[in-house]
């Protein structure tokens, strides 16, 4: 029975006759379920990513006991299978990153994902991962909640929240939990709510929110909180809900969600909606990213946002069947801070390098007045004195990476590639050589007024920082005087997609997203040629 | 352990203190009160009645998020406690999927009170002593009764 795994050779093995009940099993293994511990495989033994041909894991696990019967064995796996518990890590809230990464993390599922996800970026810029602990919906839901309001970003708003939801006491009495014991979960919404509205002066808002939403204790609360207003709504509209629901009104509340741990059902967020978000004139609206037949996410309002000065405060939660993240828009974020200075010191420090750094000399060698060095030097500094300074944020990742990316030294940029990252980048997306005129275009996005254009390529002499995926949307939403990379407009920059450091060790670690271990785990898509040819096409990014 | 946890244990052992149920004795220690000790006397007229029962209340760092954790440290006859030196309980409200939040301790006392005079047969730990229970009661009677004499004097 070893034999085959000795080898390695799962072309060998998966021929084997004697094997094929696996294949036939109406038993739903998936990859996710298999709890087996790296020790139990050999990395010498493990040569693939277990996805597609996971029969190759039992065969590890049936030389450990090499006398059970199929039944027997299927029993066993399958047990093993229903006690599996994902280890569930990563920050209970994330940080708001580059909707882009989501579709990298589908780059080899099953094609509907693929179509799907590769739309996404292009409407939702943004998300941000709850953690899937059997809370995630509620989670997104409140953290939404508050985050909403930080947009909304009135002081006089978070009182009104505040003294809302003092007011549903009542409904939480008539509905007979006891004021004693339900305050000191309510007491923490008002905390933050009374926190947030501080913060609006300061602006620390949101790291104040996710400060609060990543401690236990608080989110812990929080979470409770809303969910005794779920039931406490639901409760006192019961004729109403019964027409939903299979069981009595009081015994769903209690199962399904004032248990410590539940998942959030549609009608609990329909009532977690009506109690919480609406009110406060906040809209709702998830987003379904399943098998269904389709190339775009499936939206679904909730509730409809009220207009506060042309804002419209919205919560978007993206669903994948079991969970629950946080979608967002371009338009739905407030408009980016200003950071200015910096970019002006670090382009003049910067150029010193200039010359050394010889793959970008030759870009600039094509771009007329940035042939010499001192005219370089000139024209920095004129830009450091001329430069308005709070017109633009800096962002100190660097468009093009030469360092590790594979693409091939400057190309003229084919004439502005379609862009999913954001519409709002459109905006100063110009050719590389266009004429100074399109700089001076109304259309641009930052109103600044070229008259020079050399200064447009952003030098990194330095190895490049880390992809973040935090920076991305400081990249995404940047303005001033450097010209964006085609590069960066690509889905996935800045999310490590083109990662081409892929040795056979890394790809067999839990690092992979394609490895069952990894918090991340996506099942990847198996095509029999990639074996034959080589790991081509099979990198999955691991920064996520 | 939060400050919120440690809060609301306070405030549950001012309620017990406030309010004792009846038959119980709760020992607290100020320097570990997640671990409370309690003496429960088995309630008149079930078969546990003259015995002095002591058990151990162990609150989870994610407490009230988690259930507490109830154990009896006397041995005791009965389907739902394990017939072992660790004496669990597992059931109803103290269930990691059935506990909520809100409920408190004093339920969770309430809860093993009246489970002493009836016991769960459909949730038991010690399907022995359930199947006994329901088959032949004169024999289990006697046996919790030769129990509480043994260890619960």
């Amino acid at each position: 029975m070893a034999t085959p795994v000795m080898a390695g050779g799962f072309q060998a093995f998966g021929h084997v006759p004697a094997h094929s009940h696996y294949h036939e099993s109406p038993l739903a293994f998936g990859p996710p379920h298999l709890p087996f511990r790296p020790s139990e495989l050999a990395s010498a033994r493990y040569q693939h990513p277990p996805a597609g041909h996971f029969h190759y894991n039992q065969t590890t696990s049936m030389a450990d006991a090499p006398f059970l019967t199929p039944e027997e064995e299927f029993a066993q796996l399958q047990k093993l299978s229903n006690e599996y518990e994902p280890e569930v890590t990563g920050p209970l809230v994330g940080d708001r990153q580059s909707s882009s990464a989501i579709a990298t993390e589908y780059a080899n599922a099953d094609p509907i994902y693929r179509v799907k996800t590769q739309a996404l970026p292009s409407k939702y810029a943004f998300f941000r991962t709850c953690r899937g602990d059997g809370h995630c919906g509620w989670r997104a839901i409140a953290f939404g909640y508050f985050e909403a309001l930080l947009h909304v970003g009135d002081v006089a708003k978070f009182d009104v929240e505040e003294a809302r939801l003092i007011s549903m006491n009542n409904l939480l009495n008539l509905a007979g939990f006891s004021e004693d014991v339900y305050i000191d979960f309510a007491e923490e919404a008002y905390d933050l709510l009374r926190k947030l509205g501080g913060s609006l002066q300061v602006g620390n808002g949101a790291s104040l929110l996710l400060e609060a939403f990543n401690d236990m204790g608080v989110s812990m609360a929080i979470i409770t909180y809303v969910k005794l207003l779920a039931s406490a709504w639901i409760q006192s509209r019961a004729e109403e809900y019964q027409n939903y629901l299979q069981i009595d009104v009081k015994s769903y509340c209690s199962q399904n969600i004032e248990a410590a741990v539940c998942e959030i059902d549609d009608i609990a967020v329909a009532a977690l909606s009506e109690a919480l978000v609406k009110p406060a004139g906040i809209g709702l609206e998830i987003l379904y990213l399943d098998r269904s037949v389709g190339d775009e996410v499936n939206a679904h309002a909730i509730s409809q946002p009220m207009n506060f000065n042309g804002l419209l405060p919205m919560i978007r939660l993206l669903y994948r069947p079991g969970h629950y993240d946080i979608l967002y828009r371009a338009e739905d974020l407030p408009a980016p801070q200003q950071q200015a200075t910096i970019h002006v010191a670090l382009a003049y420090n910067n150029n010193h390098n200039f010359e050394e750094a010889s793959p970008d000399a030759n870009l600039l060698s094509m771009i007329p007045g940035m042939y010499s060095h001192n005219r370089f030097q000139t024209v920095d500094q004129s830009f450091g004195h001329r430069w308005p300074p709070a017109t633009y944020d800096f962002d100190p990742t660097p468009a093009p990476q030469p360092h590790i990316t594979p693409i091939q030294p400057y190309a003229p940029p084919p004439p502005a590639p379609v862009a999913p990252v954001s519409v709002a980048h459109q905006d100063f997306m110009s050719p590389v050589h266009a004429s100074p005129i399109s700089h001076q275009s109304p259309a641009s996005h930052h109103s600044l007024q070229l008259e020079q254009q050399p200064m447009q390529l952003p030098f990194h002499p330095h190895p490049p920082p880390p992809l973040s995926i935090d920076r991305a949307p400081i990249t995404v939403e940047r303005g001033g005087p450097f010209r964006p990379s085609m590069y960066e407009l690509e889905p996935g920059f800045g999310t490590g997609e083109v990662t081409p450091f892929q040795t056979n060790i890394f790809r067999n670690s839990h690092f992979n997203t394609c490895h069952f271990m990894n918090p991340s785990f996506q099942p990847e898509e198996w095509s029999p040629h990639e074996y034959r040819t080589g790991n081509k096409g099979r990198h999955k990014s691991a920064s996520q | 352990m939060s400050a919120g946890a440690k809060k609301r244990i306070m405030k549950e052992y001012g309620e017990c203190m406030a309010e004792t149920p009846a038959g119980m004795k709760i020992n607290f220690d100020e320097q570990n009160m997640t671990k409370w000790e309690v003496l429960m006397d088995g309630p008149d007229g079930s078969v546990y009645a003259g015995g002095h029962f002591k058990l151990e209340i162990i609150f989870p760092n994610e407490y009230p998020f988690k259930p507490p954790v109830v154990s009896f440290r006397t041995k005791i006859y009965h389907p739902n406690v394990s017939n072992d030196d660790k004496g669990s309980m597992c059931l109803g409200l103290l269930r990691p999927d059935e506990w909520k939040p809100p409920n408190k301790v004093v339920a969770v006392l309430r809860l093993i009170q009246s489970l002493m005079v009836e016991p769960n047969i459909d949730d038991a730990i010690e399907p022995s002593i359930a199947n006994e229970y329901k088959e032949n009661r004169k024999e289990f009677e006697k046996n919790a009764k030769d129990w509480v004499k043994r260890y619960a004097k």
